[in-house]
């Protein structure tokens, strides 16, 4: 446990010293909020005693988007959206810093002698990347609420909202990362190069769900063939359908996405999931956190095992 | 008791061998020299030591332990190019190796700096330092947790000869204190300075393993450099040459050319009957380079 937090203490260290976390938190504590209010500023604007406020009450647009409450939604959310997701981008930086580094610099042989303890080693380097990235989620959070209070002087909003409902899900998607967290040290580790291990990271995760898709336009177990027929025998036809409610990406932003579904059913009325098509995924409907949570706790197994076992055989050259 | 134990360590590359049964002990307190030509193994067999690299067959111990283990937080290591965070200071990467480490106080990094003599240049950062403050820093770092063992690859690389002296210095100093160095180096007169005792590594295989005497005395047993003048350098070449040896012509009409030790006495003489007025002969005492030399290239040894 000593070896872990000697580990810990060496890597806050250095991350306080290394100017690409100032840059991430940066962009994620002042940029996104300053947008978003400037972008509420123009709607209200423009939209004020116009014909689109008979449709939408706008005092309540702008207190669900762009009131503190609001800003903070949309930190947890925007990036969720947004492909590659910000999300995921910052997980590949955080990774290329605590493992890309070590091979770009050549320092594992000066790491690994200092601190023989392999498994050490990877375990507080995932600490303080987890770390990291939750006080870059809770700096997002904060940072939405003073962004959102200044806006309050210009928009009408106010300071209320469920925080407590809010704060949990973005524990839940900070909780969810581990899994990416573990995929992009795996393959930054195993690539040996960290420029090469970030685009694996941004690529990797949605590829085995493009190909899902281009083979599910192109083929699927659809119609029943001679040789269908067996698949659909062995129900694979449902467990082909059944498949999305896996995928890595998914399931990866469920917590984040989950705000989505509310605001559209407030503004858009109560939608029908099914006829929303593509859409429906995105909002990440159909998923409950629950599965959302158990689909990640086995990519986080999966993903830990595969790093652990690699990390403390593979050869330092 | 040995600090540092080899018992048939092997690392295989595929079907090549870069360490082939090494076996050796080096015992607390021994200053070692690591020689062996370019990818010889010396670089492999270090990292084994210091558990980088997992060896394909056979075990290595270090302070008792096998490696990895726990006696490996007792070991300095510099092992190839040194290597840092660019864009921290050299202190602040003391100070992140003293964390990492975790039982190292901070004013044992400033006497380290001190002891390297990079006071001065502790804050600057460390991609502005020259190859030899680098090599410094290693050093530093090297030494950050008093080690019981110390495994430096080239630790002399890009110093200058005063720079060389003061590592040699400290490094008397450290085994004084009763570390165990073994240090690899390609310049052979720096080895002979600094060190007891030689490991010669060729092709993955122990060559050598004993003391640096005993080495050159070895080497003047197999053969006899002469440096030989004669009215004509032509003339003694050509019969040099068909005696079978493989002479060096030098300047100012000198021939130097290595013989089997049993050939020496009867060298003049063989040379006298083929015709060659022989000036002057002069046996050369071999130094550590043309042991070294002799050990690890077989076109230098007489035939």
């Amino acid at each position: 446990m000593s070896a872990v937090l000697d580990v810990v203490r060496a890597e806050v260290f250095k991350t306080l010293r290394k100017r690409r976390v100032y840059v991430l938190a940066a962009l994620y504590w002042v940029l996104l909020p300053a947008l978003a209010l400037l972008v509420g500023r123009l709607i209200y604007v423009n939209t004020r005693g116009t014909f689109v406020e008979e449709g939408v009450p706008l005092a309540d647009l702008m207190q669900a988007l762009f009131s503190p409450h609001g800003l903070a939604t949309i930190a947890l959310t925007g990036p969720a959206y947004a492909s590659p997701t910000p999300y995921i981008i910052g997980v590949a930086l955080l990774a290329a810093l605590f493992i890309g580094e070590e091979r770009g610099q050549n320092m594992w042989k000066t790491v690994l002698v200092v601190q023989p303890n392999r498994s050490a080693v990877l375990t507080g380097k995932l600490i303080v990347t987890m770390g990291t990235l939750l006080v870059l989620m809770v700096g997002a959070f904060l940072s939405a609420i003073l962004f959102g209070t200044i806006g309050t002087s210009f928009l009408p909003t106010n300071l209320s909202g469920d925080w407590g409902g809010l704060l949990g899900l973005y524990l839940w998607q900070w909780a969810h990362l581990l899994a990416p967290t573990l995929l992009a040290f795996l393959l930054v580790f195993l690539v040996r190069s960290a420029v090469l291990g970030i685009v694996l990271v941004l690529i990797a995760p949605g590829l085995l769900e493009g190909i899902y898709s281009v083979l599910n336009t192109l083929f699927s177990l659809q119609p029943i063939t001679r040789f269908n027929a067996v698949f659909q025998a062995l129900r694979l036809q449902r467990v082909w359908d059944e498949l999305p409610r896996y995928f890595f990406t998914t399931n990866l932003y469920a917590p984040g996405r989950s705000p989505a579904t509310s605001l559209v059913n407030e503004f858009i009325s109560e939608i029908d999931q099914a006829d929303m098509g593509p859409f429906s995924q995105l909002l990440g409907s159909g998923l409950t956190l629950g599965h959302s949570s158990l689909v990640m706790a086995g990519y986080t197994v999966l993903f830990g095992l595969l790093l652990f076992w690699v990390f403390r055989r593979r050869d330092v050259d | 008791m040995n600090a540092i134990t080899a018992t048939e360590l092997t690392k295989r590359y595929g079907s090549k061998a870069a360490v082939a049964g090494a076996t050796f002990g080096i015992e607390q307190g021994e200053i070692v020299g690591f020689l062996g030509p370019n990818g010889a193994g010396k670089t492999t067999t270090l990292r084994m030591l210091a558990g980088l690299v997992r060896p394909t067959s056979g075990t290595c111990r270090v302070l008792g332990d096998g490696v990895p283990g726990p006696s490996l937080r007792e070991v300095g290591t510099m092992i190839e190019e040194p290597s840092f965070y660019p864009y921290m200071t050299g202190r602040s990467n003391l100070r992140h190796a003293a964390r990492l480490h975790g039982d190292v106080p901070d004013s044992r990094v400033a006497e380290v700096l001190e002891f390297v003599r990079l006071q001065d240049a502790a804050e600057k950062r460390v991609r502005a330092y020259s190859q030899g403050m680098r090599q410094r820093l290693a050093l530093a770092r090297a030494l950050l947790w008093r080690p019981k063992v110390l495994l430096l690859d080239e630790p002399t690389n890009g110093l200058d000869p005063a720079g060389i002296a003061e590592v040699r210095e400290s490094l008397r100093r450290v085994a004084h204190d009763g570390a165990t160095v073994l240090v690899s180096s390609h310049i052979l007169a720096e080895i002979e300075k600094l060190v007891d005792r030689i490991l010669a590594i060729e092709a993955g295989r122990i060559v050598f393993d004993g003391p640096l005497k005993d080495l050159v005395a070895r080497a003047a047993e197999q053969a006899v450099t002469y440096t030989i003048s004669a009215r004509d350098q032509a003339v003694l070449l050509t019969a040099l040459e068909d005696l079978g040896y493989v002479p060096n012509a030098r300047g100012g009409g000198e021939v130097e050319v290595s013989v089997p030790a049993d050939d020496a006495e009867f060298l003049i003489e063989r040379l006298t009957t083929k015709g060659v007025r022989v000036l002057s002969a002069s046996k050369e005492e071999d130094d550590l380079e043309d042991a070294y030399l002799r050990l690890i290239d077989p076109s230098r040894r007489p035939s």
